[in-house]
C-alpha cells in the first residue's frame, strides 16, 4: 500500500513538473535568457493602439538590456502570421518573436504549428471563454466597434450602421484596415451584418458583405485603409474603428479636427484580441518576459489607459487597483452592457467567410 | 513660338509646381486650430523617433556616399586609362539602376541573402544594414558614376598619371593625392545627389525593416493630421538645398578650371 | 605611353582594377535581379515552368498592370507636353530669359521630390480637406466631391506624378532643344518658310527622337514608382508596383514564385521602355550633337 502510495505520488509530482514547461519559468531564469538574447522583436503594435507606446516604454524602462525591435505597425493579424510563416528559417531581425492578433487568428495559427505555448504566472486570472486550454493563445483586451467622425467635413454625424448609407456621406466612409487581412476589418463587417438582423457567424458575414457591397455600389465606400492621418485629412472622415482607436484618435488630434465617436445604435459588437508567441521565435525568453509584463498589472493598466478593456479587468476591479481617473475616462459602462461578445467558432466563420467573398462580393477597388 | 504660347505655358507650369508647395506649407501652420503656427515643425522635430530616424539616413548617406566614392573613382579612373572598351559595357552597367525598380532589386536582396544563404546579411541588424548600404549604392550608381565620369572626361587623366608616376607615386597616392582633388567638384555633385535620393528612399528601407527616414514619414502620414506637412517641407527643402549645393560646386570648380 | 610591358603579361593586373566594381554590381545588382527572371520561370520545387508567367493571368494582376501602364502613359504624355512647352518658351520660344537658369535649378529639386513628401503635398492642396478643395467650395461654391473628382483615384495619381514628370522632361529636352542650330531657322527664312512651317518641317522632325525618347524614359521613371502611390492612396491601390510590394511583405497572391514572375514583368515593360530611349536618342544625336 505505502509503495503504491508512493509511485503514486511521485508520477504525479512528474507529471507536475512535466507541466512546467508551460508553466511560468522562475523570473529570474526568464531574466537571465532574455539578457543572453538581447532583442525582442514585436510586430503589427502601433503606438496608439491601447496605449502600445507607453507599454513598450514601460517594459524597456523595467528591463532595459532588452531592444525591443518593432516591425510594421501597420500590419493586420493576418500579416503578422505570415511574417512567422516567411521568417521561419531566419534568426534575424526580420523574424516576429510575440504576436497580438484577433481572436478568430489564434486558433487558426495553432493549427498551422506557428506559436508556442505558454501560461503567464497570472493565467488563472484570465476568462476561460479568452483562452486556450493548452496555452497556445490567450486573450489581452477587448472593446467595441464605433464610429470616428470628422466634424468639420460631416454634417449630421451618423448614429448607425443603416446610417452610413445616406447619400449625404458618399465617397466618406472607411474600413481601418485590409478586409482580407486585418481582423479589425473584418469584424466590422460583421457588425454591418448583426445590424442588419443576422445572427453572428456565417449569417451576419454574408449579410455584412452585403452592406459593404451596396455602400460601395452608392459610392460611399472609400476603399482607402483608414487612420488617424486620413481621418483628419479628410480623405476617410467617417472611419469604422474599435473604440478605443477612435477615441485614442480623439486624442491625438486635440480638437483640430474636432471628432465625435459614436457607437452605432444597431450592433455593438465586442472583439477580443489574443497574445501568442511565435513557434519559430528567435528570443523566446524574452518573449515570455513580455507576456509576463503585458499580464502583470502593470502592462494591464497600461492598456486600460489606452481606452482598452484588459482581459483581467473584472480581476483589477475586484482587488481595487485601477486608478479612478482611468475608470472615468473609460466608454460608458452602459455601452457595453448590451455588448454581444461572439463565440470562438463565430468569428472563426466569420472571418473564413469574409476574407474569402471580399472581393467577389464588394470588389471595391480604388478606380 | 509666339509670345502668348511661351508665357501662357510657363504661367500653367508655374503654377501647377506653386500650388502644391504652398497648399503644403499652409497646411503645415495650421496645426492650432484658427490660428498659423509653428507647432506643426516644434512636435516634429522634437519628435524622438524623428531625430532617431533621420540620423540613421543622414548616416546612412553618407556611408554610402563614402562607398560609393571609393567604388566609383578608382574604376572610372581606371577603365578611362587602361580599358577604353570596356566604356561602353560599364556605361550599360551604370544604366541598369534606372531600369529595373528597386522594389525588384530588394526583392531580390530579400531572397538570396537571408539567413539561410551564403552570405547571410538578413540575419544580424548590422548586417542588414551594410545590405541596405549596397541597395542605396546601387540606386546612386548611375548618377554618381555619370558625374564622376564626365568630370573626368575634363581633366587629363593619361598626362597627369604619367607625370605623376615618373615622380615616384604609387597608385593610391595618385587616385588620392592627383585625380580626386580634380574631380572633387564632380564627385561633389554625385555625393549631393546620392544624399537627396537616400534621405527619401521608401522602398528598400520599409522592405528590409530598417528605421529609416523615408518609412518614418510613411508611418507618420498614416497617423498624424499636420504634421505630415511639416515633413515634406523640411524634406523638400533638403532636397533644395543639395540641389543648390550641387550648383554651387560646379559653378566653384568651373571657376577654378578657367583660372588655372 | 603609360605601361611599355608587353601587353599580354600586364593583363591579368590590368583587370584587376576593375574587379571591385564588378564584384558590387555582380553582386548587388546583377545577380538579384537574375534571381528574379530565374525563379519567374521555375516551380517551387525547382524544375522549369511557364506556369508562374501563365498564372499571371488573372483579372486582378492584368488589372494592376493595365492601371500601371495607364497612369505610367498618361503622366509620361502629359509630362512631356507639358515639360516640351515650357523648356520650348526658356529656350527658342519667346518666354523671358532670365526664367532659364531658375527653371533648370527648379527641375532639379522637383524632379527628385517624388514618394512620400510629393503624396502629403498634393494631399493639403487637392485632397478632400486641401487648401484648394476649400477655396473652390467657400468662394466658388464648385464641391469637387460631388462633382465626382476624387485625389485618390488614377487620375488623382497622374496629376500628382506630373510634379516630377514634367522637370524631368524639361532637364532632357533643354539640351536638345539648345541644339537647334539657329541657321537652320534663318535658313528656312530665307527660303520663305512660315513659323508654323519651320516648326513642321525642319524642328519637330529633328526633335521627335528626343521627345519619343524621353517621353518612354517617363513612362519607365512612373511605371516603377511605389512610394508616392502607397503614400498617397495606402497599400491597397491595385497597380504592379504596389502588389508587388505586398507579395513581398506577405504572400497575399498565395504563390512565391507568382512573386518572381509579376516582378519579371515589370522588368520586361521598363526594359522595353528604356530600350527605346536608347535607340531614340541615338537616332537624335546624329542631328543634335
Amino acid at each position: 500500500m505505502k509503495t503504491m502510495n508512493a509511485l503514486a505520488a511521485s508520477t504525479s509530482i512528474v507529471a507536475m513538473l512535466s507541466a512546467t514547461t508551460t508553466f511560468a519559468q522562475s523570473m529570474d531564469e526568464l531574466i537571465a535568457g532574455a539578457r543572453a538574447e538581447g532583442m525582442l522583436t514585436t510586430i503589427a503594435l502601433p503606438h496608439d493602439w491601447c496605449g502600445y507606446g507607453a507599454v513598450i516604454d514601460g517594459f524597456k524602462a523595467m528591463y532595459p538590456f532588452l531592444e525591443v525591435n518593432e516591425l510594421n505597425p501597420d500590419a493586420g493579424s493576418a500579416d503578422e502570421l505570415e511574417a512567422v510563416r516567411a521568417n521561419r528559417d531566419n534568426t534575424g531581425p526580420q523574424a516576429p518573436d510575440v504576436l497580438d492578433v484577433g481572436l478568430a487568428f489564434g486558433p487558426a495559427a495553432q493549427a498551422e504549428g506557428l506559436i508556442a505555448p505558454y501560461m503567464v504566472s497570472t493565467w488563472d486570472t484570465i476568462p476561460e471563454s479568452a483562452r486556450d486550454a493548452e496555452g497556445h493563445w490567450y486573450g489581452d483586451y477587448y472593446g467595441v466597434m464605433s464610429f470616428i467622425v470628422n466634424t468639420d467635413l460631416v454634417e449630421n454625424v451618423p448614429t448607425s450602421f443603416a446610417d452610413l448609407l445616406k447619400p449625404e456621406y458618399v465617397g466618406q466612409v472607411a474600413l481601418a484596415g485590409d478586409p482580407r487581412a486585418s481582423n479589425q476589418a473584418i469584424l466590422a463587417v460583421l457588425a454591418a451584418g448583426m445590424s442588419r438582423g443576422a445572427e453572428p457567424g456565417a449569417a451576419a458575414a454574408q449579410a455584412g458583405l452585403e452592406f459593404f457591397a451596396e455602400l460601395n455600389a452608392a459610392g460611399n465606400f472609400v476603399p482607402v485603409i483608414g487612420r488617424a492621418g486620413t481621418v483628419a485629412q479628410g480623405t476617410t472622415p467617417i472611419l469604422i474603428q474599435w473604440d478605443y482607436n477612435a477615441l485614442a484618435t480623439r486624442d491625438t488630434l486635440a480638437g483640430n479636427p474636432p471628432v465625435e465617436v459614436v457607437v452605432p445604435t444597431d450592433a455593438v459588437l465586442a472583439g477580443v484580441y489574443v497574445q501568442a508567441i511565435s513557434a519559430y521565435a528567435p528570443h523566446p525568453n524574452a518573449a515570455r518576459l513580455w507576456m509576463e509584463y503585458l499580464y502583470s498589472d502593470e502592462g494591464q493598466l497600461g492598456w486600460l489607459a489606452g481606452y482598452c478593456h484588459p482581459i483581467r479587468f473584472n480581476d483589477l476591479v475586484a482587488r481595487g487597483v485601477v486608478p479612478q481617473e482611468l475608470m472615468d475616462a473609460l466608454p460608458p459602462a452602459e455601452g457595453y452592457a448590451a455588448a454581444v461578445f461572439p463565440t470562438i467558432d463565430q468569428v472563426n466563420a466569420n472571418r473564413e467567410a469574409v476574407v474569402a467573398g471580399w472581393d467577389s462580393v464588394v470588389g471595391a477597388n480604388v478606380e | 513660338m509666339t509670345r502668348l504660347w511661351s508665357y501662357g505655358a510657363l504661367a500653367i507650369g508655374i503654377l501647377y509646381f506653386l500650388l502644391p508647395l504652398y497648399g503644403m506649407s499652409e497646411f503645415s501652420l495650421r496645426m492650432i486650430r484658427g490660428e498659423y503656427s509653428l507647432q506643426a515643425y516644434y512636435v516634429v522635430l522634437g519628435d524622438a523617433r524623428f531625430q532617431a530616424t533621420f540620423g540613421y539616413s543622414v548616416l546612412m548617406a553618407l556611408v554610402t556616399i563614402v562607398f560609393g566614392v571609393l567604388l566609383v573613382v578608382p574604376t572610372a579612373f581606371w577603365v578611362r586609362l587602361k580599358l577604353p572598351g570596356l566604356r561602353p559595357y560599364i556605361e550599360f552597367i551604370t544604366l541598369l539602376p534606372l531600369v529595373i525598380p528597386s522594389i525588384v532589386i530588394v526583392f531580390g536582396y530579400i531572397r538570396l541573402y537571408n539567413t539561410s544563404s551564403w552570405l547571410p546579411l538578413t540575419g544580424t541588424a548590422m548586417g542588414t544594414n551594410v545590405l541596405l548600404m549596397f541597395g542605396y549604392a546601387t540606386l546612386a550608381l548611375p548618377y554618381m558614376y555619370r558625374a564622376v565620369d564626365t568630370g573626368l572626361r575634363t581633366i587629363d587623366v593619361a598626362t597627369l598619371t604619367e607625370a605623376a608616376q615618373s615622380l615616384g607615386a604609387g597608385w593610391s597616392a595618385i587616385l588620392a593625392r592627383i585625380i580626386l582633388p580634380n574631380v572633387l567638384g564632380a564627385v561633389l555633385s554625385g555625393a549631393f545627389l546620392t544624399f537627396a535620393i537616400v534621405i527619401g528612399e521608401f522602398t528598400m528601407a520599409a522592405l528590409l525593416d530598417r528605421p529609416a527616414f523615408g518609412p518614418y514619414m510613411q508611418l507618420l502620414g498614416a497617423n498624424r493630421a499636420y504634421e505630415p506637412a511639416a515633413l515634406a517641407v523640411i524634406a523638400f527643402a533638403i532636397t533644395w538645398a543639395c540641389m543648390g549645393l550641387i550648383q554651387l560646386v560646379t559653378r566653384f570648380s568651373k571657376h577654378n578650371r578657367v583660372a588655372r | 605611353m603609360v605601361n611599355s610591358s608587353p601587353a599580354r603579361r600586364r593583363l591579368p593586373l590590368t583587370w584587376l582594377g576593375v574587379v571591385p566594381f564588378f564584384v558590387f554590381v555582380g553582386l548587388f545588382l546583377l545577380l538579384p535581379t537574375l534571381y528574379i527572371v530565374v525563379g519567374a520561370f521555375r516551380t517551387p520545387g525547382g524544375d522549369f515552368t511557364f506556369d508562374n508567367i501563365i498564372a499571371l493571368n488573372t483579372p486582378s494582376i492584368l488589372s494592376a498592370y493595365w492601371v500601371s501602364i495607364k497612369i505610367s502613359f498618361w503622366s509620361a504624355l502629359l509630362g512631356c507636353l507639358i515639360g516640351f512647352a515650357m523648356a520650348a518658351a526658356i529656350t527658342v520660344g519667346k518666354g523671358p530669359r532670365w526664367m532659364r537658369d531658375p527653371l533648370l535649378t527648379f527641375s532639379g529639386v522637383a524632379s527628385n521630390f517624388a514618394g512620400v513628401p510629393l503624396a502629403f503635398a498634393f494631399i493639403a492642396t487637392i485632397g478632400p480637406a486641401g487648401i484648394i478643395t476649400l477655396y473652390l467650395r467657400t468662394e466658388f461654391g464648385i464641391n469637387l466631391r460631388l462633382m465626382g473628382f476624387n485625389l485618390l483615384s488614377t487620375l488623382g495619381l497622374v496629376i500628382t506624378y506630373l510634379f516630377f514628370q514634367i522637370p524631368l522632361m524639361i532637364l532632357i529636352i533643354t539640351p536638345a532643344l539648345d541644339g537647334l542650330k539657329r541657321e537652320w531657322r534663318e535658313a528656312a527664312a530665307i527660303l520663305g518658310a512660315t513659323n508654323a512651317q519651320y516648326w513642321r518641317k525642319v524642328a519637330f522632325p529633328i526633335l521627335f527622337p528626343s521627345i519619343l525618347g524621353t517621353m518612354a524614359l517617363l513612362f519607365a521613371n512612373a511605371f516603377g514608382a511605389v512610394a508616392t502611390a502607397i503614400a498617397l492612396t495606402g497599400p491597397s491601390l491595385n497597380i504592379a508596383p504596389i502588389l508587388l510590394y505586398a507579395q513581398i511583405r506577405g504572400d497575399v497572391l498565395g504563390s512565391p514564385n507568382l512573386g518572381y514572375a509579376l516582378a519579371f514583368g515589370m522588368i520586361v515593360i521598363t526594359g522595353i521602355a528604356n530600350t527605346a530611349y536608347i535607340v531614340l536618342r541615338a537616332r537624335s544625336e546624329r542631328w543634335l550633337k
